[in-house]
């Protein structure tokens, strides 16, 4: 505008050829108002192929998870016919054994790898309903007001009776099974995710944007999914990713402590309990498994980290 | 202020309350086959079970059990005695006699765990992205991805073998046989305080105040000491006295890897024999710790923190 005195003078003499020419279509130029091609899942994806060594961890992880189901198939010894066989106890790896045998003569690659199955499939289903869950009952709590007195005092009722009394009774009432396991741990696992949501939701309910939904009588469900659930995402997926560790190690623990799953569905934590007492002298009972679940737990950390950290939009240029 | 207090200690107990009624209801839930031993089981006739069931009160209506539970609960604190696991002996004194083992090794690791975390944890962010740095992070990744059960068998492993250390616990060999427990049951902890200290130290460094403070003339070090570690601790304090009261409970797969007979191993034991009496003495005893640690908690954050008002603190969610 400044300079427009000076131009003014000509712009009559001026033929319209001149005063008019074809801009190029510019697309940083284009950029600068309104338009971007911004896509969020695209930024994600990009900001998380930049990490060369979630990358690596992504690529070790299904790696391994492929070869469990493929290790008990390449293997000599298939799981439903193991026998117990005095004579061949605690053998060393070797050409037949792939990785020794246990304390009752039992080849231990087709448990091992058996068990990995069990705690990888276990610990995706129980992190994905406890994401489901947990986010459903997170956005009605933080959401809803008058819901918020109850699910508050349910929380605290919940997480104040060790989660080992109620893995206890459901393990003597109920019985242990891979199912009852599983929605056990459902059951008490979804607090940790429906407060973390709940906060969240907390703060974006009264944003602007969602008065004018409300004031429009946008459905509740609505709102929740399309106005604050997008924001939830970098959270939740990292809770999602650090539940996987979690339950396996939980899985190790309760089994280890009788509670888990019953004794014919080998898992991670059953095999370390049968091997305690023979550890120290025939290490390979425990370096094999110990091996494969740091892998698994530590790959999945990593990789959720750096998911979760790409996730956010803070972070997106 | 101390209407807020007292509005909230209040609360805690109403939660501790129902908590103690829902396990004596759970526990009642549970057929009554499940008081006798097998042994019992067998021997005694229908009519002898139903007398013994009598004399223990356990055929009476529930809410009469109910009420007599709470009597003898407000007015003695007493819980009864324990049938299955010692019989005869008063829930209080078993509870007495495993509770100073799980004190002793939660207050040892836990002191431990405090000193060298916060210590390693400040050395990490004074010398950020070197190998040191990189060597803690690597350790809290193991120390927060790997289940604890393979942990601690590794540990047990290299102790035993290299150190010739006693795998299990023992009274007569207490000190060597203590040391393995008590590196498992730090060993998780350290690594929580380390990652936290890190972070909000080198978060810390960019802010304002500590640019101002270095205009004035304040060395690093002191700058450090006095205004980061300082302010890092605060939201730290919250948790600790609940952690030190929570030793009182034990840790159930440490003691029950090593034998220690702490109180970690009671609880499964008690559930996994039908003791009820045991089992709700520990559970009112875990409820009561834990909503005092909360408590004492946000109490002790006040104290270090006076910016921070326990009535405009996060209220009723914990």
């Amino acid at each position: 505008m400044h300079n427009l005195n000076d131009k003014e003078l000509d712009i009559d003499a001026m033929p319209d050829k001149k005063l008019f020419s074809v801009v190029p279509y510019e697309l940083e130029e284009a950029e600068r108002t309104g338009f971007s091609n911004y896509s969020y899942w695209g930024s994600v994806w990009k900001n998380f192929c930049k990490k060369k060594s979630a990358i690596v961890m992504a690529c070790v992880f299904f790696a391994l998870f492929a070869f469990s189901f493929i290790a008990p198939v390449i293997g000599r010894f298939s799981y439903s016919e193991l026998v117990t066989d005095n004579t061949q106890i605690f053998i060393s790896p070797n050409k037949t054994y792939w990785f020794g045998t246990d304390n009752l003569g039992r080849d231990f690659w087709c448990q091992v790898w058996y068990a990995t199955q069990t705690s990888i499939k276990l610990a995706f289903i129980v992190a994905f309903f406890e994401c489901v869950v947990g986010v459903a009952i997170g956005c009605l709590w933080g959401y809803v007001r008058e819901l918020d007195a109850f699910f508050t005092e349910l929380y605290n009722l919940m997480t104040n009776i060790p989660n080992i009394i109620y893995m206890t009774l459901i393990a003597l009432m109920i019985g242990q099974s891979f199912a009852v396991m599983c929605i056990a741990m459902v059951c008490f696992g979804w607090m940790g995710m429906a407060r973390n949501v709940r906060n969240l939701v907390m703060i974006y309910r009264d944003r602007e944007y969602n008065l004018a939904s409300r004031c429009l009588n946008t459905p509740l469900l609505r709102i929740l999914s399309k106005n604050i659930f997008p924001y939830l995402t970098s959270v939740v997926i990292l809770r999602l990713a650090l539940s996987v560790p979690r339950t396996i190690a939980l899985e190790t623990t309760l089994s280890y402590l009788g509670l888990g799953l019953d004794i014919n569905t080998p898992s991670l934590g059953i095999l370390l309990r049968n091997a305690r007492s023979y550890f120290v002298d025939f290490p390979y009972l425990l370096l094999f498994p110990a091996a494969i679940v740091s892998i698994i737990t530590i790959t999945f950390y990593l990789i959720g980290n750096a998911f979760s950290d790409a996730c956010d939009p803070k972070n997106h240029v | 202020m101390l209407g807020y207090t007292l509005k909230r200690l209040l609360r805690s107990l109403i939660t501790v309350f129902v908590v103690v009624t829902l396990v004596f209801l759970l526990m009642r839930m549970l057929p009554t086959d499940y008081y006798f031993t097998e042994e019992e089981l067998l021997l005694l006739t229908q009519e002898q079970r139903q007398d013994k069931l009598m004399a223990a009160g356990l055929l009476d209506p529930v809410h009469e059990q109910l009420f007599r539970f709470y009597k003898n609960l407000f007015l003695h604190f007493d819980f009864g005695t324990s049938r299955r696991i010692q019989s005869g002996v008063p829930v209080m004194q078993l509870i007495a006699s495993r509770m100073g083992y799980s004190i002793r090794f939660g207050t040892i690791a836990l002191s431990i765990s405090l000193v060298l975390g916060v210590f390693l944890g400040i050395m990490q962010a004074k010398y950020k992205d070197s190998l040191w740095d990189h060597v803690g992070t690597a350790y809290t990744i193991f120390a927060n991805a790997v289940p604890a059960l393979v942990s601690y068998s590794l540990i047990l492993i290299i102790g035993a073998k290299y150190f010739h250390l006693p795998s299990m616990y023992s009274i007569r060999n207490k000190v060597p046989s203590s040391i393995m427990p008590v590196i498992c049951l730090a060993l998780s902890s350290i690594a929580g305080y380390m990652v936290w200290i890190r972070r909000y130290m080198v978060d810390e460094l960019n802010k304002d105040y500590l640019k101002l403070a270095q205009i004035k003339g304040m060395s690093m070090k002191d700058i450090m000491l006095r205004h980061v570690l300082k302010n890092a601790f605060v939201p730290m304090a919250q948790n600790i006295p609940a952690s030190f009261l929570l030793t009182i409970t034990g840790s159930i797969l440490m003691e029950r890897f090593f034998g220690v007979p702490g109180m970690g191993p009671l609880l499964a034991e008690a559930i996994g024999s039908y003791d009820t009496n045991v089992v709700q003495g520990l559970v009112t005893i875990y409820a009561l710790m834990s909503v005092l640690g909360v408590f004492l908690g946000d109490a002790l954050m006040c104290l270090i923190d006076p910016r921070i008002r326990l009535n405009t603190a996060k209220e009723g969610i914990r």
